[in-house]
């Protein structure tokens, strides 16, 4: 995604456009009942028992790059930058909107590189330059 | 999950990933960094490759020809592994950080069938199934398995009598569980080989039962995209 003001304004209308789980209207309201604020309590990644409709339960296989983050998420735990608690509770605190809009194995990437920031291993500006260099890499590669 | 809307994919095929782009650049710093080395990478790849369901297999298929080693297995999952030559501590000499639990193999009888879930996230015994199904991780089956499981078994082919118990067993951070199916008619005489082959991932998750004629033996990271569903309990 580029940073032109068109851009930007196309990203924003998909944003809005996220369908939220819970179809409340939540724009954070002046005040709010206990019952609606225990119910805002409930911990997103606790499903089990939720009423859903049938879905066909296929098979996509593992992407090299799926295997890549599982192999790489473990490898930092074994070498105990972070262990798997970590890892699950930094997916459960994604949100709602991007725990159920992630792919699997995008939750465990995204969090694995929030974990490297907020501990000093990273920093934003060299995830940033490495990004730009990885992208430009394989976009060479893939011509 | 989300399938009333018709919104184009978000990765279009052919566009190169971002995600894949963080995953490396991730990984490059990582070992730029010295967090972990490159040959911790390849060699748990390696490890995690060689894994699937044919470890499960293995252990069913003793079980049902060796009472002994049956009850070994039942009693203490971890250790009976090490007789078919799976260790829980590997790659690293104390397991893999997501799957270093306690395990547990569920015996079907004739009045009760066994079926695995993790309605927190995705636990699963890796070190003796390899990866899990795309499905198995899906807030869907995670949502309806422990409340309508004979509903969401019977999407998978398999439909169970109303006298059959079923029991839903939810697997967290500490427990894995895999399930023991009973040993088809149809199989006397047969080697353990043989038997093995037919214990294929989903009987062991518990959607499907084994069958004397149905071999299907795939790991999950080298399963074909339009796979479909059930393919453990179809007739």
């Amino acid at each position: 995604m580029g940073s032109t003001p068109t851009q930007y304004d196309t990203l924003q209308r998909q944003v809005s456009n996220l369908n939220p789980v819970d179809r409340l209207l939540l724009d954070s309201p002046y005040t709010i009942s206990n019952e609606l604020y225990s119910v805002l309590r409930h911990v997103l990644h606790d499903v089990g028992g939720q009423p859903d409709t049938p879905v066909p339960f296929t098979e996509k296989g593992e992407e090299p790059w799926e295997m890549n983050t599982y192999v790489t998420c473990e490898c930092l735990g074994w070498r105990g930058v972070w262990n798997s608690e970590e890892r699950r509770r930094r997916e459960n605190d994604l949100g709602m909107t991007q725990y159920f809009g992630l792919p699997y194995y995008a939750r465990w990437i995204t969090v694995a590189t929030k974990s490297l920031i907020d501990q000093g291993l990273i920093t934003t500006d060299e995830l940033g330059k490495k990004i730009d260099e990885v992208r430009d890499r394989l976009t060479k590669r893939k011509k | 999950m989300s399938t009333t809307h018709g919104h184009a994919p978000i990765q279009e095929s052919g566009q190169l990933s971002e995600f894949e782009v963080l995953e490396l650049a991730v990984r490059e710093l990582a070992i730029e960094k010295g967090l972990f080395s490159a040959e911790d990478h390849r060699r748990f790849s390696e490890w995690a490759e060689s894994r699937g369901p044919h470890g499960g297999s293995k252990l069913v298929a003793k079980a049902w020809v060796d009472p002994a080693f049956k009850e070994r297995l039942l009693t203490n999952g971890t250790e009976a592994c090490k007789e078919v030559g799976l260790n829980w501590l590997e790659p690293t000499g104390q397991g893999t950080p997501s799957d270093y639990t306690f395990f547990y193999v569920l015996e079907n009888t004739p009045k009760l069938h066994n079926v695995i879930v993790c309605t927190l996230c995705s636990c699963y015994p890796r070190p003796v199934l390899g990866m899990s199904p795309d499905w198995y991780r899906t807030p869907n089956y995670r949502r309806r398995m422990v409340r309508w499981p004979r509903e969401v078994l019977a999407e998978f082919g398999l439909h169970l009598s109303p006298d059959v118990e079923v029991r839903v067993h939810d697997s967290n951070q500490k427990s894995r569980f895999m399930v023991m199916p009973m040993r088809p008619e149809g199989t006397e005489g047969w080697s353990e080989e043989q038997l093995a082959a037919i214990v294929t991932r989903d009987c062991m998750i518990g959607v499907a039962l084994p069958r004397p004629d149905w071999t299907a033996q795939q790991v999950p990271s080298q399963a074909t995209p339009s796979q479909a569903k059930g393919k453990g309990g179809r007739k």
